[in-house]
């Protein structure tokens, strides 16, 4: 592999794997807050994508500005989705809320092929194909934008945790729930507010998804499993882990379409997985699982 | 007293004697199809509920040995000419383990790595079967050679394989359930720490269950292969197959010999005249999303599933069924 080439696919990789990043932060949020694997991650991300592309092509509405629209839609119904079904199941038995994401996954996919039928979409704007040269180095202006977008959402979803009191609430629910609940923190409140806040980033990844690659009702599954790789490559929980790990494995993914094949190149995210379930369990950035408290 | 006794150790023999000379009755057609995919679930529901009902362990990739199992009965019949129903309970047998290998990875710890690992799993299955062009024909898939039967006669011999399948899972259900095995997996389910401290051994007896759990999945896909005598990567991993298993045993009662069983019989004749009523062009989507809210519903209202519910209902009380460490967080959230 050339060093021409290794830079071009380690530029594409730290540019995708900032979207990666941003998908993965909500999944990691909610696994943090609640302990229960939001199987329908990657599905609300998918309906984000699909309202994007509606309100593009029959209102005129940029993808961009609709990340904006669409964080308060889906902050809103990830908080009454939360507080009406998913707490009061979480608070009695975890399994059962996996399965009940496990629904929601399915639901929306049907949803989604009854609306826009299981024919394969993409998101074209007028500068979709435009990119431009940087030294040697070829960058198109979707991925530069898109990776732009999630860098400053995640910026801000640090600052909200690192210098807020509500971001300091999250985090202690997150080191410890009874802990927190016994210094006063509201942590049914902080559960719904972060389940809302990781739906939220999902529905702006939505549109981020939608101009960068193609996807039809069932893409979920394939990037589900992406989401879940980067989670515990990163450490399931750490938001950190998350984005160190999406960005390791966005470069990877580049740099085995280049030397491998690009029908292979979706593996290497197994490939970490699995590998990391086996040696180190707990991720680059995650705490031991504890037997009790 | 007595005689209500003897009916209930009665009534499966009688079914079973039933279904037996149902082809003879009626050898072809709308029925015996109907039937034997009822079986097939069924068989496959009791095997998901020995890991997901006995151990409380969900598994949210059945589908994936199933189609693994579709794979290997296929490539062996293409290759070997080993017919299928000969090979049906080996493809099991790889299908076991190689689910002992995922439980390896997964079952050592607690917490959600199982999930994570059974969810990947069918990806990672229909991907290897999608890029191993040269080996499985990529997404062109795989024709099998027909049988050599009258074609009204040809689905005889797959019902009563089917129909076997279903003995067997219920036999194998029910052994487990009287045998110290049984008991662990349930202690596992009620306390994993105290099972662990009582001396189970927590990781073997999790990775046994599930590999006998998916020796189902997979002799069912090989089964199914040569039914419909051709495979493909969207076919033989179909994500339905998964979400039918979890909501037959779900519906029925988890961790119950009969329950998977009963939630079979409603479910799956349900789903096929919802199908056959709708139009072509939006059955598929229409039927995801009706199965995605029986899910969510059945998770909210009857996640202790008829059987149980229609037990607790003649004890006149509602019983605690929940695992005990739920029990623990609703006290930790009350004080």
């Amino acid at each position: 592999m050339s060093p021409g080439l290794l830079a071009q696919s380690l530029v594409l990789g730290i540019l995708t794997g900032g979207m990666y990043a941003l998908m993965a932060a909500g999944l990691t949020l909610i696994f943090g807050v609640m302990k229960v694997i939001n199987v329908a991650h990657a599905a609300i991300i998918v309906m984000g994508a699909y309202l994007s592309l509606t309100l593009f092509r029959h209102l005129g509405i940029d993808p961009l500005l609709s990340v904006l629209l669409l964080i308060p839609v889906f902050l809103a119904l990830g908080a009454l989705i939360q507080w009406s079904v998913v707490n009061r199941l979480a608070e009695r038995d975890i399994t059962l809320t996996v399965l009940m994401t496990f629904g929601f996954a399915i639901i929306l996919e049907g949803l989604q092929g009854a609306i826009w039928t299981s024919s394969y979409q993409g998101i074209k704007t007028g500068y979709s194909l435009e990119s431009f040269q940087l030294f040697t180095l070829y960058i198109p202006v979707v991925r530069l934008i898109s990776a732009g977008i999630s860098l400053l959402l995640l910026a801000g979803l640090y600052a909200l945790l690192t210098f807020t009191k509500l971001g300091r609430a999250i985090r202690a629910t997150i080191q410890n729930r009874t802990a927190a609940q016994l210094v006063g923190v509201d942590v049914r409140l902080v559960t719904t507010v972060s389940f809302a806040i990781g739906i939220a980033i999902a529905g702006a990844a939505g549109p981020l998804l939608g101009m960068l690659f193609t996807f039809y009702p069932a893409t979920h599954w394939l990037w589900i499993g992406k989401l879940l790789a980067i989670v515990v490559l990163g450490g399931l929980g750490s938001l950190r882990g998350a984005f160190v790990a999406a960005m390791l494995l966005g470069i990877a993914e580049q740099v085995t379409s280049v030397t491998l094949a690009l029908d292979w190149a979706p593996m290497i995210f197994y490939v970490f997985l699995f590998g990391v379930l086996v040696v180190r369990p707990q991720g680059l950035f995650g705490a031991v699982e504890r037997q009790s408290l | 007293m007595r005689i209500d006794r003897r009916w209930r150790r009665g009534w499966p023999w009688a079914g079973l004697v039933l279904f037996l000379l149902v082809p003879l009755v009626q050898p072809e057609g709308f029925y015996l199809d109907l039937l034997m995919f009822t079986f097939m679930y069924a068989a496959m529901s009791v095997g998901w509920d020995i890991m997901g009902g006995y151990a409380g362990y969900v598994s949210l990739g059945h589908v994936g040995f199933f189609g693994l199992g579709s794979y290997a009965a296929a490539l062996l019949l293409v290759h070997l000419g080993l017919p299928v129903f000969l090979t049906a309970p080996l493809v099991g047998v790889m299908a076991s383990i190689l689910g002992a290998g995922l439980g390896f990875i997964s079952l050592r710890t607690r917490g959600p790595a199982f999930v994570i690992v059974t969810l990947t799993f069918t990806y990672v299955a229909q991907l290897l079967m999608l890029d191993l062009k040269s080996v499985t024909g990529g997404s062109k898939g795989l024709f099998l050679p027909l049988l050599d039967l009258p074609a009204n006669l040809v689905i005889v011999p797959f019902y009563y394989a089917m129909l076997a399948l279903l003995v067997i899972a219920v036999l194998v259900s029910v052994a487990i359930r009287r045998s110290k095995f049984g008991l662990g997996l349930i202690a596992i389910r009620e306390d994993e720490g105290k099972a662990e401290a009582s001396g189970v051994n927590t990781s073997l007896y999790k990775i046994l269950a599930f590999a006998i759990s998916v020796w189902f999945a997979g002799t069912a896909g090989a089964l199914h292969a040569q039914y419909l005598n051709y495979v493909d990567p969207d076919l033989a991993f179909e994500l339905i197959i998964t979400l039918n298993l979890i909501i037959m045993s779900l519906f029925g009662s988890r961790g119950i010999v009969w329950g998977p069983v009963l939630g079979a019989f409603i479910i799956y004749p349900l789903s096929a005249y919802l199908i056959f009523l709708l139009p072509s062009r939006l059955a598929g989507q229409v039927h995801l999303v009706a199965l995605g809210i029986v899910l969510v519903l059945v998770v909210m209202f009857l996640p202790d599933g008829l059987i149980r519910s229609y037990q607790a209902w003649r004890r006149k009380g509602p019983i605690d069924h929940r695992p005990v460490e739920a029990r623990a967080s609703i006290v930790e959230a009350a004080g």
